[in-house]
C-alpha cells in the first residue's frame, strides 16, 4: 500500500469523523446515527496506521494487493449501510402509511361525531 | 403548581389498569396522561373503555418518543412539572410528593426517584451496565455521582420541559443527564420504593441491552463534547 493512500485514508478518516461531529453539533442527525460512522473512520485509520493488517488479511483472502483488501472492506461496509438503511426507509414507509390512515380514520369519525351532535341540538331546539 | 404525570405504556394490557387505577383512586391531586405507544395489544381499548386521559400514537415511536409526546402535551397545556411514571407498576406513586418535597427543597431541575440513594446496587448484568453509565457520567462531570441513571421515574420542571419535548439530543436517557450537568443543570436524587414488573415485558432485551450501552458510552464520552453547551440553561 502506497504513502499516498495512506495519507488518503487518513484525510478521509478525519474528515468523515469531523463532518459527522459537525452534524451532530447542529443537532441535524441523531448521536445513535452516528456511531457506525465513528467505528468506519476508525477502521479507516486502522488501516493506514497499520499497513501490515491489510498485507497480512489480503495474503490470507489471497487477493493480490492490499489496496484492493481496503477497497472490499468499505465496499462490504457500505453495502451493509445501504441494506440496514432501506430496511429502515421500508418501514418508515410503512408507518407513514399507517399514520396517514390512522389521521384519516380518526379524523372522519370525529366528523361524524360532531355532525350527530349539532343535529341533535338542533332537533332539541326545534322541538 | 401544576404537575403532570406521563406514563408510557406500550404493550401494558396487564399493567395498566391497575397503575391508573391507584393514581386515580389514591392521588387525584395529580393530573395524567397516558401515552399508548402504538400498543398491539388491548391497551387502547382499555384506555378507551375506562375513560382514561390518554394519547394514542397511531405508530410505535420507542418509550423516548413516547415520554417526548407526553413532554410536548405538558408544554401545549402548559404544566409547570412533568413527572415520568412507568406503565408498568414498578413505581409507586406516593414517592411523586417526595420528589415534589426535593424539588423544592433544593431548586434542582431533575429530580431522580432513585433505587440505590442509601440502599446498595446487587451484582447482576443489568447493574454493571448501571455501574459503567454511573461511572462514564462521573468521569466526564468532574466527579458528580447519579447513582440511579436508568430510573424511569424522574420529575422535570417546566425549564425542562421544552427541551425534552423539542430538542433532538434530549433524550430522556442517562448521556442527557451528564450533558445537563455539564451545563450546570442542578439533578437530585431521592430514595423511592421500586416493584419488580410484574407482568408484560420490558423495552429492553438482551440485544437491546448491549445496543443501548454502546449508544450510552459512545454518547457520554464522545459526542457529548460536541455538543454546543446552551447558555440559558445555566
Amino acid at each position: 500500500m502506497s504513502g499516498i493512500m495512506r495519507i488518503l485514508l487518513v484525510l478521509v478518516s478525519i474528515g468523515t469523523t469531523w463532518w459527522i461531529l459537525h452534524k451532530i453539533r447542529k443537532s441535524k442527525v441523531k448521536m445513535e446515527d452516528a456511531i457506525f460512522w465513528m467505528f468506519f473512520s476508525g477502521l479507516l485509520l486502522i488501516l493506514a496506521i497499520f499497513p501490515q493488517l491489510s498485507f497480512y488479511l489480503s495474503d490470507l483472502l489471497g487477493i493480490d494487493s492490499p489496496a484492493n483488501l481496503v477497497f472490499l472492506m468499505i465496499i462490504c461496509l457500505l453495502l451493509e449501510k445501504i441494506f440496514t438503511l432501506s430496511i429502515v426507509v421500508s418501514q418508515l414507509e410503512e408507518k407513514v402509511s399507517v399514520l396517514s390512515s390512522e389521521v384519516a380514520i380518526r379524523t372522519q369519525d370525529e366528523d361524524t361525531r360532531l355532525k350527530e351532535l349539532e343535529e341533535k341540538q338542533k332537533d332539541s331546539k326545534q322541538s | 403548581m401544576e404537575i403532570l404525570v406521563v406514563i408510557p405504556a406500550y404493550n401494558e394490557e396487564a399493567n395498566i389498569e391497575r397503575v391508573v387505577d391507584q393514581l386515580i383512586e389514591k392521588y387525584p391531586q395529580y393530573d395524567y396522561i397516558i401515552v399508548n405507544d402504538g400498543s398491539t395489544d388491548n391497551t387502547r381499548k382499555i384506555c378507551k373503555n375506562k375513560q382514561y386521559h390518554f394519547l394514542d400514537l397511531p405508530v410505535n415511536v420507542g418509550l423516548s418518543g413516547a415520554i417526548k409526546s407526553g413532554m410536548r402535551y405538558a408544554n401545549f397545556h402548559g404544566y409547570d412539572y412533568v413527572l415520568q411514571l412507568d406503565g408498568d407498576g414498578q413505581h409507586e406513586p406516593g414517592c411523586i410528593q417526595d420528589l415534589m418535597e426535593e424539588m423544592q427543597r433544593s431548586g434542582a431541575d431533575i429530580v431522580i426517584g432513585s433505587r440505590f440513594k442509601t440502599k446498595k446496587k446487587s451484582k447482576s448484568m443489568r447493574m454493571l451496565g448501571s455501574r459503567l453509565i454511573s461511572w462514564a457520567i462521573y468521569i466526564t462531570t468532574g466527579g458528580k455521582r447519579i447513582q440511579d441513571v436508568t430510573s424511569g421515574m424522574r420529575l422535570f420542571n417546566k425549564k425542562m420541559i421544552k427541551k425534552f419535548g423539542y430538542n433532538i439530543h434530549y433524550s430522556p436517557e442517562p448521556d442527557t443527564l451528564a450533558y445537563l450537568l455539564n451545563c450546570g443543570i442542578k439533578i437530585e436524587e431521592v430514595q423511592v420504593e421500586m416493584y419488580e414488573r410484574t407482568a408484560g415485558v420490558s423495552y429492553l432485551n438482551f440485544k437491546g441491552s448491549i445496543w443501548y450501552m454502546l449508544k450510552m458510552l459512545f454518547s457520554i464520552l464522545v459526542f457529548q463534547w460536541v455538543r454546543i453547551r446552551e447558555k440559558e440553561v445555566h
